[in-house]
């Protein structure tokens, strides 16, 4: 074997016999099919394994990885008010309901609940434990406290299902701006249903430009004035006139949001807002502002008002006569009627429209409330509407649109449109210049005039510079004719008047005189002294400082030259 | 050998399956934790949201002034009570301070 040489050992390890060989190459073949199979198999769990462990695993989601916080999701957003004052919220409430087949004792259980929820009736409430059926409301939005007794109780068979109910913590004092929202949260007045959409899928609430206690201040005031004077109802408005922002709005009488499915209809009527009135002596402040802008009379000028006027068969009269020549500053301070009638006829009808479209007056005001009244001015602008117009008939505006008026006559002349939105004070808004700067100085001139001096004396409230005008309209009976007994008493102010930054307006409906008021029911007995006490409580919170109204620099600013009819000028003696 | 590495691997595998388990036990727990907590968070921004309506409820201007005028003194600001810096005296203490280092 150790010789490699050996050709016979050499053929005997070669050559093997024929059906050996056989054998043996079969042998073969089949560990290398099997060997060929296994590696393949292997390869593809190799090359899965790998595909599923590096490839894929990026994919795979990741348990630990949820990090948005969860939030409690309610079916509207919050309304509140500029200073974060919650004014609307939704709240998950509990409601309480009875599924008559587990209650055992009907009688006794009942009795037990009518202690807890004095809302409720024995009789009703046994008469629904005992019917034959399995589920009965038996109270729905109960307060957290309702809900410990009744779980203390421990009658078996009463569950509890949380409903989602709409809150107004403020009650009555914001129920005309705020509005309300039915069951179903979807709102049905005020900002509720201006902003529906809005509120539904926001989580933001929405910041009204009303501040509460300003409002607070407005409300009470005017409430008190209804009470003293027996009136019907009464509106107010308190407006930023730098912003157009309305810090307060108020409409009496008024009910409470919570329950505002049992409100009179009365009580839900906006009069700030939705009611138009014939405003009375207030537009003679539009009135004067025109005829100065128009150029037609001078703070110089005046007219005689000697006799009242006839025009097709109607009698303009004054109703503090003076019976003679009047100057424009005096026709303003004793509102004369007579006065502001001639004062429009110079300037024409023509100007007084396209005036009034200016100031808003012929449309809706640009407030976002869905209750927004239509103002109703005449279809044929005559010269006898021109006439009542200047004293404030004859046309038919809101509350809102007379304040929004003033704070454009008094703010140098810019008519911003008004909002009960909160304005960031860095955003400008576009304003129309209706009234040049010089007109508007002059304005505030007279308005101070007519409060030291004329008619509008007791809405004076010490060093805060108030400067109005009283307005006493008639209101038109259902015959369309003036009822002599049925007034409007307004009056509508801007303070402080030398650098006017709020507009305050006060409307009492059908005030009747008292002792106190010597029987006169007239703007400047009943609207002009809640002015002035809602300036004096309000400045503080507004920020405004009182100041010397005697100093030189404060009279250098309000004096009015009044002119007398023989042409001799004396100054008037603040 | 042979019996070496089935040995390593045998103990590989048992770390492996108790390490899992052991896993698998404290991410359950922390996830039912997590559930609890977000479960309290709701509950507590529910608390809060009642809260605030309340807080609101008893801040109405009607019941605060109310309030005040039972138990408090405080009563509305006067005019005569408020000044403004301008109003105030010019200060003397400058000159007084000159006169003082002149001495």
């Amino acid at each position: 074997m150790s010789r490699v040489g050996d050709p016979v050992a050499r053929l005997r390890t070669v050559r093997i016999d024929g059906a050996a060989k056989q054998a043996l190459e079969t042998g073969r073949n089949r560990l290398l099919v099997a060997g060929v199979f296994f590696f393949f198999a292997f390869a593809l769990i190799g090359i899965r394994l790998f595909d599923v462990s590096v490839m894929k695993g990026l994919d795979e989601p990741r348990a630990g990885t949820r990090t948005d916080p969860i939030t409690l999701k309610t079916g509207r957003a919050d309304i509140i008010d500029r200073n974060g004052v919650l004014l609307a919220t939704s709240l998950w409430v509990p409601s309480l309901y009875a599924d008559p087949q587990q209650i055992i004792d009907p009688q006794e259980s009942a009795r037990m609940l009518v202690k807890t929820l004095p809302h409720l009736t024995l009789e009703e409430l046994t008469a629904k434990l005992s019917a034959k059926k399995r589920f009965v409301w038996v109270q729905r939005g109960l307060t957290p406290r309702q809900k410990y007794e009744v779980n203390k109780l421990g009658i078996p068979g009463l569950h509890f299902q949380h409903e989602e109910r709409r809150a107004y913590p403020q009650g009555n004092l914001t129920a005309h701006i705020v509005g309300f929202s039915g069951t179903d949260a979807v709102g049905l007045a005020g900002i509720e249903k201006q902003f529906d959409g809005l509120l539904r899928d926001g989580a933001e609430a929405v910041v009204l430009s009303i501040d509460i206690r300003i409002q607070h201040i407005l409300r009470e005031e005017i409430a008190r004035q209804i009470e003293c004077f027996d009136g019907v109802g009464g509106a107010g408005v308190v407006l930023n006139v730098v912003t157009g922002e309305i810090i307060a709005m108020v409409s009496l009488p008024d009910f409470d949001p919570n329950l505002a499915g049992d409100a009179p209809a009365d009580t839900r009527f906006n009069r700030a807002t939705l009611g138009v009135y014939e405003m009375g002596s207030t537009f003679k402040i539009f009135n004067t502002a025109m005829a100065l802008e128009a150029g037609t009379a001078t703070l110089e000028s005046g007219y005689d008002a000697t006799k009242p006027i006839h025009f097709a068969r109607h009698t303009i009269n004054d109703y503090h006569a003076k019976r003679r020549w009047l100057s424009v500053p005096e026709i303003f301070k004793y509102s004369s009627n007579i006065g502001s009638a001639k004062m429009a006829v110079e300037f024409g009808s023509r100007t007084q429209r396209r005036f009034m479209e200016k100031l808003g007056f012929l449309d809706l005001a640009p407030i976002e409330l869905p209750e927004r009244g239509r103002p109703i001015a005449p279809s044929r602008w005559g010269r006898l509407s021109t006439m009542t117009i200047a004293y404030g008939h004859g046309i038919a505006v809101s509350p809102v649109h007379l304040a929004s008026g003033v704070a454009t006559v008094v703010n140098g002349g810019i008519r911003w449109p008004v909002t009960l939105l909160k304005r960031e004070p860095e955003l400008r808004i576009i304003g129309e210049q209706v009234l040049s700067g010089l007109t508007s100085e002059q304005m505030r001139r007279l308005l101070r005039l007519a409060v030291a001096h004329g008619t509008g004396r007791k809405a004076s409230a010490d060093g805060y510079l108030v400067g109005g005008k009283t307005g006493t309209a008639e209101k038109p009976n259902a015959r369309g004719t003036y009822a002599r007994k049925s007034l409007l008493s307004s009056f509508v102010a801007a303070f402080p008047v030398d650098d006017p930054r709020y507009v305050v307006l006060v409307m009492v409906d059908e005030p009747k005189g008292n002792v106190e008021s010597y029987g006169y029911a007239t703007g400047g007995w009943v609207a002009a002294p809640a002015v002035k006490r809602i300036v004096v409580r309000s400045a503080p919170l507004l920020g405004i400082h009182p100041k010397d109204e005697k100093s030189p620099e404060i009279r250098q600013i309000l004096d009015v030259n009044i002119p007398q009819a023989k042409g001799q000028k004396r100054l008037a003696s603040f | 050998m042979m019996r070496r590495s089935v040995v390593l691997w045998l103990v590989l595998a048992g770390c492996f399956g108790v390490s899992m388990f052991l896993i698998k036990q404290e991410v359950q727990q922390r996830e039912s934790r997590l559930d609890q907590l977000n479960r309290e968070l709701l509950e507590n921004q529910e608390a809060i949201r009642v809260l605030r309506a309340e807080w609101s409820y008893l801040n109405r201007p009607v019941r605060i002034e109310a309030l005040i005028r039972r138990h408090l003194e405080l009563r509305p600001t006067e005019i005569s009570q408020r000044g403004v810096f301008e109003s105030l005296p010019v200060r003397i203490t400058a000159v007084e301070d000159q006169a003082e280092t002149g001495q």
